[in-house]
């Protein structure tokens, strides 16, 4: 139960065998490499394939950016998380990388994204001009008037404001007379803005620029090379437009091929670069001398055994050096729990794992959690329809990684208590064994069972919630207490932890005492006396009267957040009626459905199975984030901080393949 | 004169089941902006994103609860409503503000907190169920709304 042991291991090596004994450590899983003190560089070697892991990893990612959308993945992203991934052996990985040139393909790739690349900017700057050339689509001659102009003859193609066009044709006629013909390219009357071409005599250039410039028109610059009339100019840009999208379509098909084709090997040399990157980290953490390499790491005691066995197989030039963490140390925290509370390590580790050496709250949080999510999402139903679906998953998926599989087996665990406060409160997908016909046969089984009615009388099962809730905290400071006493604070343990559990349940007592009045004296007694030992226990720390008088007041006002915690729990009264009445809400939907003319039944059908599914869902989300807010807020704070950093040990750590190699001695 | 009361409930009703949904939209609404923006840099985040963006979504579902729930007391879902003196009705309506009102104000509360914290997760994808209690603790007020309207509604005789 709780922490693992761990120790610290010194491996001294000869660098003959630096591969050997880094690839052991790596295939061991167990043993997470401290960082050196950093003063030694490390060695040549071990940094040059670094460096080449460090670049066949940049090709990869660039080939996976560049190729990767044209490819779909025959595995998706949920298969694979839950295990369903290509078994293969180190041997064969280093084959494919033999036989894989990244930087060759990396490079054909990188061509083929420019030729892409350079193919849409001339499209697109064509289309550009297709758009200034369809302003003046009705201009009867060709363009080559408006760049170099004829002998005698020259035109200019500006936007002028609507409003001054007027002002400029007057002009124009009383200054330039006939000489100057003015082409109106067509819009909308609305438009501010009119385009129009002035064709006019070279000798009278200076005058059209002038009135121009006077009207606020400004110029526009023609696409280069366009000398042709404006049809044939513009059937000459689609012309050229379509070729350049069909040599673009060529590009993305031959990408999509590229992709295709390697992809899945890519995804292999991904996993095979990674792991060598990986083993060689580990070495360029170690100190190294010329010849020898020294290695440190944390490593699990049961592991301990089985890994110098192998380490010493490697050669008599390995030497292990085994000893407990020391007061300066910091090892890692590796959760170890029954397999009952294993499922609830991923909460701990959530929140925050607990510095080694120190209480593993998983235990104490897993029954707690799994009758608070029962109690929330509290419909036997819904648990059912979770509990097989978490079956199908098990039964399709035979490599669940652990930590998926653990969190599968935490909502497992949730679903069977759901079933059990389902039943017991009467909720099958809401009220649908009482409204359904059909269900008619199940509901004196139902009737049996049902034994507590939150709908009917919700005090009592408020009055349940919140003494679960005493009991969560009480539980809480006993945790703190024993902790505290464990560790020889026999003052704390008392005066800071198990007098508040006095007190706190002492005050309840009175306060139930209404109706049971014989807990009343017993109650008095014990808060009276955890009140006192909280006041003496606050102010021991000064000599000043009134300061000792006020800090233990101020102590003892801190109950009221006892009372807020306490109330807190109501939400489970609360969130579980909620799964019940939508459930009722959605059947009662659809019984009104059933009498629709014809497809009455279908769509009743239809509500009552997405509108469960809906409630599925929102209540399972509901369910986890509020019985884990229960854990986090009320109880650890009682007695826990974590503050300890996972335990991560050197592994072949893989995204798209899963790593077997029965040479190296250990079970994978 | 005699429907007075039937109204005042089912106006109680209304007020509860609308403003809390009123709120449940606008919260959604706020963490869904934020999500989209995170998603827009790293679309892989969609379901830790969706997930926090339904968080201010119950308050509306404790809205149409409380409907339910008066809908069911005063007789309607039997189809034949009981006849309500305007005291009663007015009982009623008083049991539905703490969910019309707290339900309002908390969804989008809460839909500030679950923007904050789809942020935080765009920064720190680890923290992702520490940044799922920030918005529960407001969701804490919505709950209590909820219990309170629910016990005053049990409490009141028909």
């Amino acid at each position: 139960m709780g922490v693992a042991e761990l120790k610290k291991a010194e491996l001294y090596y000869h660098r003959s065998v630096q591969e050997d004994v880094a690839k052991t450590l790596q295939h061991s899983g167990s043993c997470q490499i401290i960082e050196t003190s950093g003063t030694t560089e490390p060695a040549a070697d071990v940094a040059e394939r670094l460096t080449l892991c460090e670049e066949q990893h940049t090709h990869l990612r660039y080939l996976f950016r560049s190729i990767g959308g044209h490819y779909t993945d025959p595995v998706s992203s949920i298969d694979r998380m839950l295990g369903e991934k290509p078994v293969l052996s180190m041997t064969e990985l280093a084959q494919a990388a033999d036989k894989t040139d990244l930087k060759t393909l990396a490079a054909s790739v990188r061509k083929m994204e420019t030729q892409l690349n350079a193919l849409r900017l001339e499209a697109s700057q064509l289309k550009t001009n297709a758009s200034i050339l369809s302003l003046l689509r009705d201009f009867p001659y060709p363009l080559s008037v408006l760049g170099d102009g004829t002998k005698t003859l020259k035109g200019l193609f500006a936007v002028f404001p609507a409003d001054a066009l007027e002002a400029f044709r007057a002009s124009v006629a009383a200054q330039l007379s006939a000489e100057t013909e003015l082409f109106i390219s067509p819009g909308a009357s609305g438009d501010r803005e009119v385009r129009v071409v002035v064709l006019y005599l070279r000798t009278h250039e200076p005058q059209v620029l002038d009135l121009c410039a006077q009207s606020g028109a400004s110029p526009v610059e023609l696409p280069s090379g366009v000398r042709d009339v404006v049809s044939a100019e513009l059937s000459a840009i689609a012309g050229r437009v379509a070729e350049l999208e069909r040599r673009e379509a060529d590009l993305q098909e031959d990408l999509k091929r590229t992709a295709n084709e390697w992809m899945p090997t890519l995804q292999r040399l991904f996993d095979y670069w990674n792991i060598l990157s990986g083993r060689y980290g580990a070495l360029a953490s170690s100190d190294a001398t010329d010849r020898t390499f020294r290695t440190s790491f944390w490593v699990p005691t049961t592991a301990l055994p089985h890994l110098q066995k192998r380490l010493e197989a490697i050669s008599p030039n390995v030497a292990l050096v085994v000893s407990d963490p020391g007061p300066e140390d910091e090892p890692p925290t590796l959760l170890k729990n029954h397999p009952l509370a294993r499922p609830a390590e991923v909460l701990t580790n959530l929140y925050s794992p607990p510095p080694y050496g120190e209480v593993d709250p998983t235990p104490f949080v897993a029954p707690f959690f799994f009758i608070f999510f029962g109690m929330c999402l509290g419909d036997a139903g819904y648990a059912l329809v979770m509990g097989a679906g978490i079956w199908m998953l098990f039964r399709k998926y035979r490599r669940i990684p652990f930590s998926v599989g653990n969190f599968l087996n935490l909502f497992a665990m949730g679903a069977v208590m759901t079933f059990i406060y389902g039943a017991i409160t009467g909720s099958f997908f809401g009220d649908f064994i009482d409204v359904v016909f059909f269900m008619a046969p199940l509901r004196p089984l139902k009737n049996a069972l049902f034994i507590l009615d939150p709908m009917g009388k919700p005090m009592v099962v408020l009055g349940i919630s919140l003494l679960l809730g005493v009991i969560h905290l009480m539980f809480g400071l006993a945790v703190a207490a024993w902790d505290a006493y464990r560790k020889g604070n026999i003052v704390d343990a008392v005066g800071d932890k198990a007098c508040w559990i006095l007190f706190v349940t002492g005050l309840i007592l009175v306060g139930t005492s209404s109706a049971l009045p014989f807990v009343f004296l017993p109650g008095l007694c014990m808060a009276l006396v955890g009140g006192c030992i909280i006041f003496w226990y606050a102010g021991r720390g000064t000599k000043n009267i009134f300061l000792k008088i006020g800090s233990g007041l101020y102590a003892l006002y801190g109950s009221t957040s006892y009372l807020g915690d306490i109330l807190s729990y109501s939400r489970l009264l609360a969130l579980g009626l909620g799964s019940a009445v939508i459930g009722s809400i959605i059947n009662l939907l659809g019984t009104m459905a059933v009498g629709v003319p014809y497809i009455g039944w279908v769509l009743a059908g239809a509500i009552v199975i997405g509108g469960h599914v809906f409630g599925i869902a929102v209540n399972l989300l509901g369910a986890f984030v509020h019985s884990m807010r229960l854990q986090y807020v009320e109880f650890f704070s009682k007695f826990y901080s974590g503050g300890g950093s996972i335990f991560r040990p050197l592994t072949l750590s893989t995204q798209y393949v899963d790593v077997i190699d029965p040479e190296s001695g250990f079970s994978s | 004169m005699e429907l007075l009361g039937l109204f005042l409930a089912l106006f109680g009703a209304a007020i509860a089941g609308g403003m809390s949904g009123i709120g449940s939209a606008i919260g959604i609404g706020i963490a869904g902006n934020s999500a989209a923006g995170v998603m827009t840099e790293d679309p892989n985040k969609f379901v830790q994103c969706l997930a926090l963006q339904a968080l201010p979504g119950t308050q509306g579902i404790y809205g149409l609860l409380i409907v339910f729930v008066v809908l069911n007391k005063v007789g309607l879902l039997a189809g034949t409503p009981a006849p309500l003196t305007w005291v009663q009705g007015l009982l009623i309506f008083a049991a539905c503000t703490p969910v019309a009102l707290v339900c309002w104000i908390s969804a989008i509360a809460q839909g500030k907190t679950s923007a904050a914290s789809i942020q935080m997760i765009s920064k720190k994808p680890e923290a992702f169920a520490t940044s799922m209690v920030l918005p529960a603790m407001v969701e804490t007020y919505a709950v209590l709304s909820l219990l309170m309207s629910i016990i005053m509604l049990n409490y009141i005789a028909l």
